[in-house]
């Protein structure tokens, strides 16, 4: 079966990238990586202003994928339980029972719309499904369904009341995608396309099974041991001696480069992890891992600049 | 074994087989030329010259120029070749073939591996390797560079072997020395005794001594050719060094001398006195005197 996978993963991801490109426009490196972040079997984090589409891709890859899809906006008051569930009680043959009811984390794919919003609590709350692929509610604890993956959403503006999240839960995001705005021909497609009576549907195009076995297979990719050698130096050279952070990436990095590197290069339909792979990942994997020092912040230095000056250093 | 990792070792074995001809060629070259510079500076009359001071055997000498000229080769060859055994043959493959460098790369780093992508990645490496080969690692113009190489040079010393002319006469060369050290040099009067603190033509205590019983040796040109005219001492050459004293201590026992020698160490009167003896008297007197001497 998992042979089969791999001789049509090229056809798969073509097919995969051609569904969801009738309903997104544009926006390329994004859906890669989020795909890449799902092959993974993980979460990722997308940056971006309001109005880029980051909910209406997320929906469109989980209908290609075939997978149950649940969005949460967050907000001040939601509480941990609206997003794990809690317990009901129901009258069952004139008995009173408590009967478990899921909250929206069990879904496949869930999309945690401007996650900052929502209290440090009920964070910490996705934090144990997020990492654990399970939710505790009282003394019992419910497996999440495979796959499971997390998109939050953080708005860069507008950041009054919001709880930034801490460093800890920012590590277990594999990815931190940032979503631009459209160039002028795609923003003409948008509008071509959206402003029409026809709504473009999307097909599923890969079945549940499917998806989990490209998961397993994305970490069969072999990797040579010199590529290997520079996803670590890359990691490493965002600690210590380097005067624009202030914080460098936890070995978590390290594995999160190998991994999102070997799922691009499965992506691309090779058979092994090349140094492009990884240091275009480098970007999205460590964006969100390293803090910068407050001089570096308070010259306008980016963390991708930083990122793009230690991939230059590293042989 | 791994069909990767056999496709590697055949590859690998044929380009060291390219790299040992090399190293033959390099070792040919380098005795080629080194012969040929010992018989133009003709090595052999200076080894000739120091034979003495270490009891080399004449049979032994004429052999000593082409032994040193391959010991040299030999020294030459290995450091021209030093770090053969360090060439990792799948970096040579990745530098010549950038295409391969990655894939080949991963592939043999992860030989030991059973996946589906690792099997397909193996697959693709070992079609690809079929581009792969030692010729093209060496190229074809580096051996035959080579081999004309060794062809000019051998060439060439066999040329000098066979034309004496071509070989500069030890003279010349002494000559330049003295020139160039002074030493030998009659306006200077340097002596190798002043650089080494040896006197010159002196011979070592127990040795046999230079042979040089007719001074400096000679080289006689006739009709073109430079004859040696050194007499050189030791085992089949006729000449034997005998120590002067050996001559001069011999005692040669001379005839029993007359009574008139006899008389002739006497004062006058006792010379009038034996003549006026009888005969009879004087052969007594003589006999006496003979007999006297043997005591």
């Amino acid at each position: 079966m998992s042979n089969e996978t791999y001789a049509s993963s090229t056809r798969i991801f073509k097919e995969l990238l051609d569904e969801i490109g009738k309903v997104v426009v544009g926006q390329h490196e994004a859906v890669e990586q989020m795909m890449i972040a799902i092959l993974c079997n993980s979460h990722a984090l997308v940056e971006s202003n309001p109005g880029l589409a980051k909910t209406l891709t997320i929906s469109t890859i989980s209908k290609a994928l075939d997978l149950k899809f649940n969005r949460i906006q967050c907000t001040p008051d939601l509480m941990p339980s609206d997003i794990t569930g809690t317990y009901i009680i129901e009258d069952i043959g004139g008995k009173k029972q408590y009967r478990f009811e899921p909250g929206p984390v069990f879904a496949n794919i869930v999309l945690a719309d401007e996650i900052n919003r929502a209290s440090p609590k009920t964070q910490s709350a996705m934090l144990e499904a997020m990492q654990e692929k399970q939710v505790t509610v009282g003394n019992k604890t419910y497996l999440l369904d495979k796959p499971f993956f997390i998109l939050a959403t953080q708005n860069p503006i507008e950041m009054e009341g919001t709880y930034p999240l801490p460093e800890a839960q920012l590590d277990r995001f594999l990815l931190k995608i940032l979503m631009d705005y459209p160039t002028f021909e795609d923003e003409n497609e948008i509008v071509n396309r959206y402003t029409k009576n026809i709504v473009p549907a999307v097909n599923s195009v890969v079945s549940k099974t499917q998806v989990l076995e490209l998961q397993k297979l994305t970490r069969d990719v072999p990797i040579a041991e010199d590529i290997k050698t520079r996803a670590i130096k890359i990691v490493i050279a965002t600690r210590g001696k380097n005067e624009h952070i202030e914080y460098g990436a936890s070995p978590r990095a390290s594995i999160g480069i190998i991994l999102a590197a070997k799922a691009r290069s499965l992506m691309k339909g090779r058979n092994y992890v090349s140094k492009e792979d990884i240091d275009t990942m480098a970007y999205p994997v460590l964006r969100h891992r390293v803090i910068l020092a407050f001089e570096s912040e308070r010259k306008g230095m980016t963390t991708d600049q930083v990122i793009s000056d230690i991939l230059k250093n590293v042989k | 074994m791994d069909e990767l990792m056999e496709k590697l070792l055949k590859l690998q074995a044929d380009y060291f087989k390219r790299r040992r001809l090399l190293f033959i060629l390099d070792l040919i070259s380098i005795f080629a030329v080194f012969y040929a510079i010992f018989l133009v500076l003709q090595i052999e009359y200076f080894i000739q010259r120091s034979s003495p001071f270490f009891s080399i055997p004449v049979n032994i000498i004429r052999i000593i120029p082409p032994i040193l000229a391959f010991i040299i080769a030999i020294i030459g060859a290995l450091l021209l070749h030093k770090n053969d055994h360090k060439i990792k043959f799948n970096f040579l493959v990745e530098d010549k073939y950038p295409d391969l460098k990655e894939k080949l790369r991963t592939a043999y780093d992860n030989i030991s591996e059973t996946n589906v992508i690792v099997e397909s990645l193996k697959s693709l490496v070992v079609s690809s390797l079929t581009v792969v080969s030692a010729s093209k690692l060496i190229a074809a113009s580096v051996v035959i560079t080579r081999i004309i190489l060794v062809i000019i040079f051998i060439s060439g010393a066999t040329f000098i072997s066979l034309n004496s002319e071509y070989r500069i006469p030890p003279d010349t060369i002494a000559n330049n020395f003295k020139n160039l050290t002074g030493i030998g040099n009659e306006d200077t009067n340097i002596t190798i005794g002043d650089i080494t603190g040896r006197p010159e033509n002196s011979d070592v205590i127990g040795s046999k001594g230079s042979g040089d019983i007719f001074g400096k040796p000679k080289i006689a040109s006739i009709e073109g050719k430079n004859i040696d005219l050194t007499l050189y001492t030791g085992m089949d050459t006729g000449f034997d060094v005998r120590d002067t004293i050996q001559t001069s201590n011999q005692f040669i026992t001379s005839a029993a001398f007359p009574v008139d020698a006899l008389g002739s160490n006497v004062s006058d009167g006792g010379y009038s006195m034996l003549m006026k003896k009888t005969e009879t008297e004087k052969m007594l007197i003589n006999k006496y005197a003979v007999e006297r001497s043997k005591i």
